[in-house]
Parts: C-alpha cells; structure tokens; sequence
C-alpha cells in the first residue's frame, strides 16, 4: 500500500508580468510534484529557479496584477483526510474562471484577469488551510513575527484560533510546551519577551513553534537556514531532523542550501528556469557519485566547494568547477531544453532535439525522473514543436 | 608543491601589518547614564593583530558580530580605529594626514557584499568604469577606451554590457563590474567583504575562480571576509578566526579547517550541515553541549570563549580559563599557526 499525497501539484503555472520589460515572466512553468503523508520533499534551486513561487502559489500568495496561477494543487489533510483520506480538494479550483491567457507561438501575449473575483475566490478556497492545514516557515524569522506582540501572545494567538484550545491560560501552558519542544532556552521566560530581544536563531524556533502549534497537515519551510550563522545553521537543521523523526510532519523544504536538503529531505525536486529537471530519491539525486542525473544536478554537485574537496587534491589552484553562462532568462524562455545553453553533455546525436523541444519528465527508475534526451526519447507533452 | 608554495610566501614582501587594533562602540544607555558619565562601550575589535603578504589571501571567519567586517573598514580607513597601527606597504596609514594618504589609498579597495548597493542605479557600465580608471589619473578618450577593454577582459564580462544599467545586469555581472571597478584605479591589496554570498551556487564558483586567475595574473593580496567556510578554506593561504574582536586562531588553511586547535574553530568547521565522512567532532562528546548564546556586550572574564566552551566543560571548569588576569594570548604552535587557548586540542 503506497501512502497517500498530502499534497499533489499538476501543471501549476505561475506568471508575472514585468512592466519594465513588458513581458510575461514564467517563474514557474508546468510544475508537477507529490508529497507523501510524513515525508520530506526537498525543492533545491539557484535564484529565480521558481521554487519560492511554487510554494507560495500553494497557498495562493500571488498578489499583484496580473500574477497568475493555473493548473491544480489538490490537497488532502485535516478533517477529510481523516474520515479515510477522501478530503482532497483542488485548492486552485475555480480560479481559472477569473483568468485568460492568451499564449501565440510560444509566447504570452496577454492575460486578462477579473482581480476582485479572483482574490475572493483565493479567501475562499484557503480559508482554514493557510495557517492552520497548511503552516509555514519563512527565511527571514525576525520580519515573520510581529514585533509589538510577544513571542508568547503570537503562538498562543496560533493555538487558539486553530486548534481547539479555546482557553488562554490552556494556550499558554500549550504555547510553552511547544517552546520547550523546539529548544528554546527558558521558555518562560522567552514566552513574555518581544521579538526585538530575541537573536535570529531563537526567532527561528519562535517560528518553528507558531507553526507546528496550529498542527498543520503540511509544513512549507522556505529557506529555513538562510541568513543564520554556521552553527546557528547547524542547530536548525538538527531540531528539523529531530521534529521530522518525532512528530512526523509532512514537510515541503525549500532552499538553494543543497547541504540542508541533503541532511532533511527524502526525495528532492531539483529546478531550473521555472520547471523540474531531475526528481527522486535524495539519496540518488544528491550523492556526487551515483548516476544517472540530469546534466544540470552534476554541474551543480560539481560547483560546490565541498566537491572540490573531496575529489582530488585539497584545493592545489582553488579552482572550482563552473557551470558556464548564466541562470536561464525565464522572460525568455528557449523552444528547446532549458538548460541547453549551459550544458556540457549534449551529445551530436540528440542536439538537435535539445535545441527544439523540450525534453519531457522520463523515468529511468522507480521513482526517479529526469528530464533529458540522455535518458528519454520522449519531448514534454504539448512542447512547443521547432 | 605545497612546500615550494609556502617558501615562496616567506620570501614574498610583507605587504599589510595590522597591530593591536581596537575600536570600541559606544552604546546608547539612555540621558541618565549619560549625565552621571556611565557609558558602556562595545569593544568590537579588541587587540587584533595580523599580517599579509603580497600574493596572498587571509580568510577572515566568525560569526555575524565578531568584528570581520570592522577591520576590513578600519584598514581602508572607512571607519578610524580607537587605537592601534595599520601599516600598508611601509606606510603607516593610521597616521599619515588625508594628503599622503590618497596615492596608498588607490591601492587598496573594497569589494562590497551588497551587489545592488555597491554600484550607482543611475549609471551605465561604461560610466562607472570611465569614473573608476580616471579617478586618480587624467587620461585621454582612446585612452579611456582602451583601458575599459583591457579590464572587460580581465573580468570577462562581453563589451555588449558596457551599455546597460546595473539592474539590467545579473548577480554575477554586477559582481564583475564591481571587481572591474576595483582593478580600473589600480588595487594590489583587495578587502572582499562576502564576496560570493548573495550569488547562486553556479556563479560563485565563477567568482571564485576570477579572484583566483586575478590574484595570479595581477599579484594581488586579498582580506577574504567570509561566513562561508567551505569558500573560504578554499581560497585562502592562510585562515584567522575571530571570536567576539579577537582572533582565536590562524594558521595555514588547511591546517586551520582540518587539524584546529582551538575548541571555537573546531565546532565552527563542524557545524557545516554536512557531515563531512561522519568525523566526530575533535572536542569529544556532543559539541553542543555548553553551546550557550553568547552576549558581546558582557564577554566572560579571562576567555571569552570559556562560557560556551566544551573544553572548559570537559576539564571541570579549570579556574585559569576565568581568570580576568589571564586572557590566553595567541602563541605560536609553529609552522605559522597560532592559537590563543590555554587548553589547546590535541593535535
């Protein structure tokens, strides 16, 4: 028996339009993933991969004219799931009516959007998820938290609007608990202090807390660790890793910090330009050695300073392995493979494919998907012929 | 190849000094205090000392607050130092009024950690460029022209760039123009505050390697100010630690990220999230066991380390390690790495 999703994204697209240039960004361009119910699925990334935008489409955070999302997140947790798992619902559903895109060629042309039927379509379909199914964790804790609240007022504030915890002190005693579980030194003391007088790793737990104590059915952690000093850092991730084994929680991680997804996630969605080049198993996908990957996955690998290290002499010429060129205009998105420009492992039998259609998500085992014509005849459904 | 490497640092020119420098802050504690002359002050470097030579790069770690980012400052003269001496290529700059400072101070340039801050939103390329070559020296069109080709080359951003606004620019280019910038008014010595740190994994590898190819091309010395220490264990000769204004540790990089010998430097490489092949932690047990927060404001008595320290733990708390009177000063274990612990780890 395989364990149900959590949460399942298909084809979600999410586009901005930038008024300075005019033009249609795709920041995330045909993502399809799938959380387990207690796993951890790590999306790694450079900037502007659109792993950021990804999770806040989940949550319908997608503000501002036109910034649109279609395709479908469907979403099981809380009471529907359960009364045996059939409480999946289409977070997106109905969106679509309040949007046109009109694509030609290959390129969007224009987006009509009704704006307030849209944003009170969004209110609807997320009341009751965000925050409370749905709970997450921001890169910047101290911004995240409000500042003229304590600590303590804003995870009590959490357990009573979301749990069933409706008395103040009970929240309290439950607040302080949930303080003591993330490792926050003196928790009562800490429960009645602001923000301001807290460091940025002990805002961190704060958050960590807020979020686990509304007792989410998923937790999006976005760049977690970043900005944290090195130990902080390591601190973090351990209370991650202990928090997956003891409480279970169904996690989607997010960071360009390959060390962190490697430490947390169980299988990881690697990204670029707006859509997923490789997907499996962490183990797989992120140990240096181990083939296949997608070209992109081992040009990243090869880029770290810790691969550096271990392969070879210790840093004769401190050169680095590079991935040459730059990060892929998503405002310009090539016919073919995204990554084509950059790739040094483009073989004279398929470049031509490479550089005309996109290559689609192919299986080289269970579990394990890379898009490329190394390893898959197949172009993406509905790719944009030459 | 190491060893012909390290005796021709020795017998390189000694290019920068530092000694004994110190700068306090003054904290704000309220009108009160102020009247009945109770100011805490903030020593945010306390009795820093370090040289560099031509050719070479120092890394300089710690965490956020540790005082990296002042020094960097107070060698270029950005911030004044409290006191203490700074003495670049001969000339000690802490001294000399503002007139005999200029031609030193062309030699010596920042690149800043904050990409978009760094370069005017107004200018094109060509112009922060013109601006930069023709700061300290009067210089003709073609001139002009052909010197911005030369440093275009050097960083190796494409001519068509020249035109653009640096919002039109991506991470890595702006940080190329940045360097360009600091090489058009003729740098030997570079303070690189985070260099790499707000650039994507595949263009820092880049930079990377152009400070690299730079250093070897054009001799210059860098201050690697870096929270990243896998970068810089990777570029530089030689590392020093800093702990709350003082350095704790500096030696040979390698030496520094693989054999420490102070307990501060020890957990700090082992807190990178990977666990590199599953080494234990060289300070025995959990290094996180006396892995309090610490307060810069009110360090502990004797060393400043002591509070969080798992050494100081381990040995049951020894009285020396707290005394006001006994600081450990850095000795020097040879071969150039020194460390300032009175219970140094075994090597």
């Amino acid at each position: 028996m395989t364990r149900s999703p959590v949460l399942e994204i298909s084809d979600l697209r999410t586009y901005f339009y930038s008024r300075a240039k005019q033009a249609f960004i795709r920041s995330v361009d045909g993502v399809s993933l799938s959380i387990a119910r207690g796993e951890t699925l790590g999306v790694v990334g450079e900037s502007g991969s659109g792993k950021s935008v990804t999770a806040l489409s989940v949550l319908g955070l997608i503000g501002g004219s036109p910034g649109v999302i279609t395709g479908a997140v469907e979403f099981a947790g809380g009471d529907g799931a359960r009364a045996g798992g059939n409480g999946r619902r289409n977070l997106l559903q109905d969106l679509a009516r309040h949007v046109t895109v009109t694509e030609r060629d290959g390129r969007i042309v224009a987006v009509a959007k009704d704006e307030p039927g849209w944003q009170a379509q969004v209110e609807r379909s997320m009341r009751g998820v965000r925050g409370k199914e749905i709970a997450m964790i921001f890169q910047n804790p101290k911004s995240s938290l409000n500042p003229f609240l304590t600590v303590g007022q804003q995870i009590s504030e959490a357990i009573r609007l979301h749990t069933p915890v409706k008395d103040s002190r009970e929240a309290k005693e439950r607040a302080i608990a949930w303080l003591e579980r993330v490792h926050m030194d003196s928790p009562r003391l800490r429960f009645d202090q602001y923000p301001d007088g807290l460091s940025g790793g002990m805002c961190q737990r704060a958050m960590i807390a807020m979020a686990l104590a509304s007792e989410p059915s998923l937790l999006i952690a976005d760049e977690p660790t970043t900005g944290l000093d090195a130990t902080i850092q390591s601190r973090i991730v351990a209370l991650l890793a202990e928090l997956k084994s003891g409480l279970g929680v169904t996690t989607l991680l997010i960071t360009h910090d390959i060390r962190v997804v490697s430490r947390l996630a169980d299988t990881v969605a690697v990204m670029y330009g707006g859509t997923v080049m490789e997907h499996g198993p962490a183990r797989d996908v992120l140990a240096p050695s181990v083939e296949p990957k997608h070209p992109y996955t081992s040009a990243l690998l090869a880029s770290l300073p810790s691969a550096q290290k271990n392969g070879g002499p210790h840093a004769i010429d401190g050169r680095l392995s590079v991935i040459r060129g730059e990060v892929v205009d998503t405002m310009d998105v090539p016919r073919g493979c995204r990554f084509y420009a950059r790739c040094d492992r483009v073989t004279d039998t398929i470049r031509a494919r490479c550089m005309s259609q996109e290559p689609a998500l192919a299986a080289v085992t269970a579990g394990h998907q890379i898009r490329c014509y190394l390893y898959g005849d197949e172009p993406r459904d509905g790719a944009r012929a030459g | 190849m190491a060893t012909s490497r390290a005796t021709g640092r020795a017998l390189a020119r000694r290019l920068l000094e530092v000694s004994d420098l110190r700068k306090h802050y003054h904290a704000r504690a309220g009108l009160l205090a102020a009247l009945h002359g109770q100011t805490r002050s903030v020593p945010a470097v306390d009795g820093v000392s370090f040289a560099l030579t031509e050719h070479e790069t120092l890394g300089l770690v710690g965490e956020s607050g540790c005082g990296k980012t002042t020094i960097g400052r107070i060698i270029l003269g950005v911030t004044r130092a409290t006191s203490g001496r700074v003495v670049f290529d001969g000339h000690d700059i802490t001294a000399l009024p503002m007139r005999a400072l200029r031609p030193l101070r062309k030699q010596m340039q920042m690149i800043f950690q904050d990409l978009d801050a760094a370069l005017n939103p107004r200018m094109r390329v060509r112009d922060i460029l013109r601006e930069a070559i023709t700061l300290h020296e009067r210089l003709d069109h073609p001139e002009v022209t052909r010197r911005t080709a030369e440093l275009l080359d050097q960083v190796n951003l494409q001519s068509g760039k020249l035109a653009s606004f640096p919002h039109e620019l991506s991470g890595g280019e702006k940080r190329r123009v940045g360097i360009a910038r600091v090489l058009a008014v003729g740098a030997r010595f570079i303070v690189a505050d985070e260099p790499t740190s707000a650039l994507d994994v595949s263009i820092q590898a880049q930079i990377v390697n152009l400070l690299r190819d730079l250093q070897v091309r054009l001799g210059l010395s860098y201050l690697f100010i870096s929270h990243d220490l896998e970068v810089v264990e990777l570029v530089s000769h030689r590392v020093a630690v800093m702990y709350l204004g003082k350095i704790v540790e500096i030696g040979p990089a390698d030496r520094v990220a693989r054999a420490a010998r102070h307990p501060y430097t020890s957990i700090l490489w082992s807190s990178l999230v990977e666990k590199r092949s599953q080494e234990v932690p060289r300070t025995g047990g959990n290094g996180a066991a006396a892995w309090g927060v610490f307060d810069f404001e009110r360090p502990g008595q004797g060393c400043r380390f002591a509070p969080r320290c798992p050494v100081y733990e381990a040995t049951g708390r020894p009285a020396v390690c707290t005394d006001p009177a006994s600081e450990p000063p850095l000795r020097d274990l040879g071969d150039g790495h020194s460390v300032a612990c009175h219970f140094p780890l075994p090597r």
